[in-house]
């Protein structure tokens, strides 16, 4: 019910042990050699030349192959040759899981297939934001996931509003936050009424009532939620090679006028009109 | 019956384990630690067989409680129950430091005891 990976999924089935994803993750780091490694295995650089341009890494944001070109170690058609073998040889975890005998060649055509029909309900639907921004696909797999997740989760139905720019995040009965780090920066909000408040605590505490529950616990709920859609939004940036850090979960109580954008922030405003006629909103504040 | 301690900063994931644990016939809940350092606590005075722990939790969160427990406690089991799942790293650092599986959530309750009772 959640993004999972493939190793993650067989052991969770309980198809292979712990022990054998950790045997073929080994197998995987010896023989998924990285770009320097790479290149030096194919007699292009030198160890000191990697130790020049790591060296070099340190006060440059560049990736380490454009570096290697940038300090004329390789050519460009030598990066590229790196690159094509790297891909050409890159063991992935399923052939790995093979290698070390956790699994057969028809078994793992098989798991495939069913890990492939688990993860279907994941795949990215195409949303338009109304700016282009660095990460622009993250933030838009980000909206995705959350209505897929507002429809397994919450089992609600709903039409996914306009993305707009907003300079204030509008007034509601409640905010949940989770900070986002690594290669984005950014704050995720979810914002509720006090109705959808409610409807959310039903299906987080799998209640048909939730009338005498303490409001600790229905806040919780919400941020239980945004936990949720966060973790799997990490995880989704993890196959979409970005580092996605996640903080634990806040609330914000907002005042009538509703809260101002911060200065070098831009404020995505994704609305989620719910079937009943109430409105949940998703609003990314994207660090600029 | 074996004995779990549940551990997650949130009250909802913790009410919704400690059911689903309750329910089972097979288990009992012996508490509730709400971050790491908690946990480390409760495990030395309910001595539970399983502990069921959240990873993104505020003060000490699960991977480094996890990394203390499997150096000061080599027999009690630990699950990771977590958003953060679906990670390669953060799934891979949790199995090396002796976590016996991970689940992610959201969660399904016949998932979650299926998991415990192969443990």
């Amino acid at each position: 019910m959640a993004v999972k990976f493939f190793g993650q999924f067989l052991v969770e089935q309980g198809i292979v042990t712990s022990e054998a994803l950790l045997n073929a993750i080994n197998l995987q780091d010896k023989n998924n050699l990285k770009i320097g490694e790479m290149a030096m295995e194919m007699g292009l650089i030198s160890p000191a030349d990697i130790q020049r341009a790591h060296n070099a890494q340190m006060s440059k944001d560049m990736r380490l192959g454009d570096l290697l070109v940038e300090m004329g170690f390789l050519t460009l058609a030598q990066l590229n040759d790196v690159i094509t073998r790297q891909k050409n040889t890159h063991l992935y975890i399923g052939e790995a899981l093979v290698q070390v005998g956790a699994l057969t060649s028809s078994e793992l055509q098989k798991h495939l297939d069913a890990f492939k029909a688990d993860q279907a309900k994941y795949i990215s639907n195409g949303i338009e934001l109304p700016i282009t921004s660095a990460h622009s696909e993250i933030w838009e797999m980000t909206a995705d996931l959350t209505y897929k997740m507002v429809t397994r989760v919450l089992d609600l139905q709903f039409r996914p509003g306009k993305c707009v720019v907003a300079t204030t995040l509008a007034p509601n009965f409640m905010l949940a936050a989770m900070d986002l780090s690594g290669d984005v920066e950014a704050r995720y909000l979810i914002s509720v009424s006090e109705g959808l408040q409610k409807t959310i605590a039903k299906a987080i505490l799998n209640e048909t009532s939730v009338d005498d529950e303490p409001a600790e616990v229905l806040e919780d709920t919400v941020m239980e939620f945004v936990n949720v859609v966060c973790g799997n939004v990490a995880a989704k940036a993890s196959q979409m090679g970005i580092i996605m850090n996640i903080n634990p979960p806040v609330t914000i109580h907002p005042p009538a006028q509703g809260l101002p954008v911060p200065d070098g922030h831009t404020a995505l405003s994704f609305p989620i009109h719910i079937q009943d006629g109430d409105t949940m909103e998703l609003v990314l504040l994207i660090k600029n | 019956m074996k004995k779990v301690l549940v551990v997650d900063d949130s009250l909802s994931v913790a009410r919704q384990l400690e059911k689903i644990i309750g329910e089972s016939g097979d288990f009992t809940c012996v508490g509730h630690a709400k971050n790491g350092a908690e946990a480390i606590k409760m495990n030395h005075t309910e001595d539970p067989e399983i502990i069921c722990m959240d990873m993104n939790m505020p003060g000490m969160d699960g991977l480094t409680a996890l990394r203390t427990l499997s150096v000061m406690d080599k027999d009690v089991k630990v699950v990771m129950v977590t958003s953060l799942g679906g990670v390669g790293d953060k799934f891979t650092e949790a199995l090396k430091l002796g976590a016996k599986n991970v689940i992610s959530k959201p969660f399904e309750a016949d998932n979650v005891l299926r998991i415990l009772r192969e443990l």
